[in-house]
């Protein structure tokens, strides 16, 4: 069963502090922007043209920034019935080779995440089908706008002379939403080794947990626990202010 | 052959303990990159677009984040006060109002384990002070805690819809009258185990307390009011008027700003700051809240409330998990689609002769064994891409048979030896495994019965969407 997760050391509360109000900013964001464009649209009668895409762009990122941060609370959800009844050694080999897995997942996925970005940052892909055996040369498509964002020249200006010979973007260039995706799936392989390690030390039972309620589930069950031992927790205690 | 492996290696996988979503992108990827000449790259793009390229899976971050602002302790505590005044009097009152009190937080909520929680954590504790057993308390709120998924707005739904594509308020539609009747079922049979069994009654207090309860739970049941005449409009005065979609992300703020101003759980106008969910539900909140005019600077603040962040959290923890395994699920249905798969199988059927019954019966069988595994929208990523096409090949309506699918979850979590909902409630309740399995038993019953009515009478289902939505066009 898993436990909440807690963050170790400074960095490690500086680093929870912002994945969490980073997912929570983007998910805060694309609500927003969406309930901004339905009321501008029926009440207004007025459209923002790229609401749509930074939405589903804003979608994109919550995911694939958010899939590492769930390794790391031990969020993702699996199926632990058959894991369960195992004893505890081999219950043990079967979560690292669940973790070799993962981690082959999450390096297969980080390949291509970057061949695919590369080309939009006028960098090259990786050669080989399976492994990065090495770069090799590639078209570059620094060129390829997104349809409608607007180009944020003052925040992404400094990309022209850099990869687009130093045109002007009249859109957004694709290289920026794209670019979550190698960063995404590194992060991925990052905190996936990090638990398989974790498992291995036997700091950590799973990689999964069986059901979304989980943490409120033994929440539940650990006040019952408790409840049992004192049926009433303000047994002995003055009662606060207000009530009686 | 090829694709026997396939799924050998996911279930293989699956059972290892590896997470839902890397069993089906790892076994797609390696099937893909041995016996097809997609490369990684084109895998990672359709990585990405399976959220920036589907419009309709955008309404699960919205309707996750609205049940989340509305499925604090503080709504299930009014919904169930609402409940016990409208049938508590009854024989068996106290039950039948669990029952009713988790259909409307389902429809809330859309998440059964969530439901189990929230509802049961209540009502079977006041149960057992009002002279129940405990084991009729956690039959009753382990199998109404299933409901979750049947009643709209349902986020398995959404999910049947958007890995179909079928229509989201079609599909929403449909849930309506099956829900409706599970619920009356529950209720009729809790009530003739009551009178037999001689129950204990509670007070009628009066209509009074009905509609000062209603009022004060008015404003989480508008969600749904909300959303429902968002999809469909209000009968007899507009058509629809939102997308599925923006009705979520309409529904997403309205619960945002019934949380913040109206019920004043969380938020900065909260009685005592961060306001735990399980302190919530232990106890009654301490103090009352601020008002508006005390700190009308909350109306800034809410948005940045501590309160607001972590609601925000939870709901972006929920997507994520969901999305991940959706977004890989959609890599395998890359898979079944570029090889033909679901017509390779349908054909083989038709040839061996079976019917659309004999179908049924073994999609039913798949998700009873199934469901009790996994949880529901990840079962039905794997399952619909290969039955959908077979079904639509005999005949079967596609509607339909999302509803007999999620029905069938339904069960198979309630299902021993190893339903999710089992484990749920022998935890919120504090009961063994097996107890549990046992006092679940009579009404997973009255389920069986009602799957079985679901699967093979098509009209509960489909008519009412055809009632207000016209026949259905099936394009093959």
């Amino acid at each position: 069963m898993s436990k909440r997760y807690e963050p170790q050391g400074r960095l490690g509360r500086a680093v929870n502090a912002f994945e969490e109000t980073f997912i929570a900013l983007l998910l805060g964001l694309m609500a927003l922007l969406t309930f901004v464009t339905v009321i501008l649209r029926y009440i207004f009668n007025a459209s923002i043209i790229w609401s749509l895409e930074v939405i589903l762009i804003l979608f994109a990122w919550l995911i694939i920034f958010g899939v590492s941060y769930g390794f790391k609370i031990t969020a993702h959800l699996g199926v632990d019935a058959v894991t369960n009844i195992l004893p505890r050694g081999p219950r043990r080999i079967a979560a690292m080779i669940a973790g070799a897995v993962t981690i082959a997942y999450a390096f297969l996925l980080l390949k291509g995440s970057w061949d695919y970005w590369a080309p939009y940052a006028a960098l090259d892909r990786t050669s080989g089908r399976w492994f990065p055996t090495g770069f090799q040369e590639t078209r570059e498509q620094a060129w390829f706008v997104t349809d409608q964002v607007p180009p944020v020249r003052w925040l992404f200006g400094w990309l022209e002379p850099l990869i687009n010979q130093g045109e002007e973007y009249e859109k957004l260039p694709r290289v920026i939403p794209y670019v979550i995706l190698p960063v995404g799936s590194a992060l991925i392989l990052f905190r996936v080794s990090q638990a398989v390690m974790a498992i291995a030390r036997g700091d950590r039972d799973s990689l999964i947990v069986s059901h979304e309620a989980e943490e409120a589930v033994e929440e539940a069950a650990a006040s019952h626990r408790a409840g049992e031992d004192a049926a009433d927790i303000y047994a002995g205690v003055t009662p606060p202010a207000g009530r009686t | 052959m090829d694709v026997v492996l396939l799924f050998t290696m996911i279930i293989g996988l699956l059972l290892m303990g590896v997470p839902i979503a890397v069993s089906l992108g790892f076994s797609s990827i390696i099937f893909l990159l041995v016996f097809s000449d997609t490369s990684l790259a084109s895998i990672a793009q359709s990585f990405y677009q399976a959220m920036a390229g589907h419009y309709t899976l955008l309404a699960i971050p919205f309707f996750i984040l609205a049940s989340s602002f509305m499925s604090t302790g503080g709504v299930a505590r009014r919904i169930i006060r609402f409940s016990i005044a409208c049938v508590g009097h009854l024989r068996g009152g106290l039950a039948i109002a669990g029952v009713f009190a988790c259909m409307m937080f389902a429809a809330l909520s859309g998440s059964s384990p969530a439901t189990v929680v929230a509802i049961g954590t209540i009502v079977i504790a006041a149960m057992k002070q009002a002279g129940y057993t405990k084991e009729f308390a956690a039959g009753v709120i382990c199998n109404a805690g299933t409901l979750g998924i049947l009643i709209p707005p349902s986020i398995v739904m959404v999910v049947y819809a958007s890995a179909t594509d079928v229509s989201v308020g079609r599909m929403f539609l449909a849930g309506v009258i099956p829900g409706l009747l599970a619920g009356f079922m529950l209720m009729v049979a809790i009530y003739v185990i009551a009178v037999k069994r001689n129950m204990p009654k509670g007070i009628f207090a009066g209509w009074g307390e009905i509609w000062a309860s209603f009022r004060d739970a008015f404003w989480g049941l508008m969600l749904i009011a909300i959303i429902m005449m968002g999809i469909y409009g209000i009968p007899g005065v507009t058509g629809a008027i939102f997308t599925p979609t923006e009705a979520a992300a309409v529904a997403s703020m309205y619960a945002f700003l019934v949380a913040m101003f109206v019920y004043r759980d969380i938020g900065p106008l909260a009685p005592r700051p961060a306001q735990s969910v399980g302190a919530a539900i232990a106890g009654p909140v301490e103090g009352t809240p601020k008002s508006l005019f005390q700190a009308p600077w909350a109306l800034i603040t809410a948005f940045f409330h501590r309160d607001t962040r972590d609601t925000l959290l939870e709901a972006g923890k929920l997507t994520i998990m969901l999305m991940f395994i959706i977004a890989n699920a959609l890599i395998l249905k890359h898979v079944l689609t570029d090889e033909q798969i679901p017509q390779a199988i349908a054909q083989a059927m038709l040839g061996a002769g079976l019917g659309p019954i004999t179908f049924l019966i073994v999609v039913n069988v798949i998700l009873l064994i199934g469901g009790q595994f996994m949880e529901p929208s990840g079962l039905l990523v794997i399952v619909a891409p290969l039955v959908f096409p077979i079904a639509i090949e005999l005949g079967i309506d596609p509607i339909h048979l999302g509803i007999i699918m999620v029905v069938n979850m339904e069960i198979g979590m309630i299902t021993p030896p190893v339903g999710l909902n089992l484990f749920v409630t022998s935890g919120v309740a504090g009961m063994s495994m097996m107890s549990v399995v046992k006092a679940a038993l009579p009404f997973l019953a009255v389920l069986f019965v009602f799957l079985i009515m679901v699967t093979y009478i098509p009209a509960i289902s489909l008519w009412l969407p055809t009632l207000v939505m016209g026949p259905e066009i099936i394009i093959r």
